[in-house]
């Protein structure tokens, strides 16, 4: 029997409101996100959310015009209330992966977690490393495809590519809320590289 | 504290545990910094006599002789630093020429508040990759500058080494039927660091090569002392570089099969995510080998049985003299050109 855990990533204020493109981006995809993260709730799936916090003293930590977003503790490195609900784990990271230098893997472990359904913002980066790091780490990696967002749909389309080809099943959330309440969660199968 | 080898290093670290202006002055907190840390820290490889320069022995008519200079970010990396680094990339400067390398000089840039500690973590790597090259460090300097004005350390690095081959090793003994080799994974050393630099979640299963070749080199040449006819070191610019300029300098064409290029499968996820090619990408224990077609196969089995040379591919071979360019045959049939990379390679890798 399959233990799922849904991880976002860097649903925060300061980072979906960088531009216009990310907000829209965002706001489509909200409706079905939180439908998911309350159907798999409701089937007691954990649901942690990454954060990223940019450190001062990191210089390669992106700046907006000048500023830096999400530093800790701010308003807007928050995560947004429509995506968080009691029960949720929060989990801090200060690069793009979920898993660099963070106690993800440690938290998972704990809660006997050996598959991750990968979702949030940006699909062709945080999205993407994550899965990467996930698979790499032995979990078993989906990633929803109407539960990730970029601000450009090319971006998503060339990063579920990838992803599919690499390290994840991808699939729709209708489709994995169903598998994990069949519990019948599909294996991903590594394909050889062309 | 004491160093690896036992002896003191004395206290430099309590008394400052960070690099003060004064420690590059050279008044006597630079003469404590060297007699009291980097010295002792250096341990066995250093011979320098804190002279104004370094009188060496050579058993050889003729010296190679190399320098380089290390900025790499990050200075700590998985499975290596700087100090490593900036011994191995040297090393291996001079291996490739047929050079048995013997003496390096080690010159340090600091910047002001610097962790003393860090330091000895470096010094400590120098030393270890010196000793497995048996190379000795003959002289050094030290400067600090103000905070800002360098990231951390820079270090700069000038070997000799003795030429005692009579065969002659170089781009001009490349000639059509060469066979190329690669003794290892293409590209690791930069995927390493790229990851560790933004948290791409590679970094752990995708290692740096860093590493001295010369025992690699050496085991080569004593094998097949007349099939090798050029080496080169595959680092900034990766292997498409080191070809083009192979073909550039001996007026060939080389082509090389796509299929057979030693590509870690991680690595290949990762280029193919960052949208970077790993024909490009740079290594720091890799080299790229021209050698007798006939003897090719034999060679790379040479190679393979080295710690450093267990990925070692012929990828291609030289196919005519005239036309200078670069071709990379596919599975598939098809062909295309290898062109000279043009300033879009990633920053501070070594």
């Amino acid at each position: 029997m399959a233990r799922c855990a849904v991880l976002t990533n860097d649903l925060q204020y300061d980072l979906v409101n960088k531009n216009e493109d990310r907000r829209a981006a965002v706001a489509a995809f909200t409706p079905k996100m939180t439908e998911f993260l309350a159907r798999m709730r409701a089937l007691n799936v954990p649901i942690v959310h990454l954060q990223l916090i940019n450190r001062e003293d990191d210089p390669r930590a992106e700046r907006y015009d000048g500023w830096l977003p999400v530093t800790k503790g701010s308003d807007g490195a928050r995560i947004m209330a429509e995506f968080l609900a009691e029960g949720d784990t929060i989990v801090e990271k200060n690069k793009d992966s979920g898993f660099y230098e963070t106690d993800l893997d440690e938290r998972l472990k704990e809660l006997g977690v050996d598959t991750v359904a990968i979702t949030g913002m940006q699909t062709q980066i945080c999205v993407q490393t994550t899965a990467a790091d996930g698979f790499f780490r032995g979990y078993n990696v989906i990633v929803p495809s109407d539960a990730v967002v970029s601000a450009r749909e090319e971006d998503q389309a060339r990063a579920l590519e990838w992803l599919r080809s690499y390290c994840a099943t991808i699939m729709t959330t209708e489709e994995l809320v169903a598998a994990v309440e069949a519990d019948e969660v599909p294996q991903f199968s590594t394909v050889a590289i062309p | 504290m004491s160093a690896a080898n036992g002896r003191e290093t004395g206290n430099v670290e309590g008394r400052h545990p960070l690099i003060e202006l004064d420690h590059g002055t050279g008044g006597g907190m630079s003469q404590e910094l060297i007699a009291e840390l980097i010295a002792p820290r250096l341990g066995s490889v250093h011979r320098g006599r804190m002279e104004d320069s370094a009188v060496l022995g050579i058993e050889s008519e003729r010296i190679a002789v190399t320098t380089d200079s290390f900025v790499i970010d990050p200075i700590f990396f998985g499975n290596g630093d700087i100090g490593k680094l900036a011994v191995c990339g040297t090393v291996n400067d001079l291996a490739v020429s047929g050079a048995m390398p013997r003496y390096l000089t080690l010159a340090l840039v600091l910047e002001e508040g610097f962790p003393i500690a860090d330091l000895e973590r470096v010094l400590d790597s120098v030393r270890e990759a010196a000793s497995v090259a048996e190379v000795a460090i003959v002289a050094g300097d030290t400067k600090v500058v103000r905070g800002g004005e360098i990231d951390k350390i820079f270090i700069n690095t000038t070997g000799i080494g003795e030429v005692h081959r009579e065969v002659e090793l170089g781009m001009g003994q490349v000639s059509p039927g060469d066979a190329v080799i690669v003794t290892g994974w293409l590209g690791n050393h930069s995927i390493h660091i790229l990851s560790i630099r933004e948290g791409l979640g590679f970094e752990g299963r995708i290692l740096s090569d860093c590493a001295p070749l010369d025992g690699l080199v050496w085991n080569l040449l004593e094998e097949h002392p007349d099939q090798v006819h050029c080496m080169r070191d595959v680092t900034r610019g990766g292997l498409g570089t080191v070809l083009n300029e192979l073909a550039d300098g001996a007026g060939v064409t080389v082509a090389i099969d796509h299929e057979r290029l030693p590509i870690q499968r991680e690595t290949a996820m990762a280029a193919d995510m960052l949208g970077v090619n790993p024909l490009y990408l740079a290594n720091e224990g890799c080299l790229c080998l021209f050698v007798d077609g006939e003897a090719a196969a034999e060679i790379v089995e040479t190679v393979r049985l080295q710690p450093h040379g267990r990925a070692a591919e012929i990828v291609g071979s030289v196919v005519e003299r005239g036309e200078s360019a670069v071709r990379m045959r596919s599975a598939g049939g098809g062909e295309a050109a290898v062109e000279v990379l043009y300033g879009a390679e990633l920053p501070r890798l070594c």
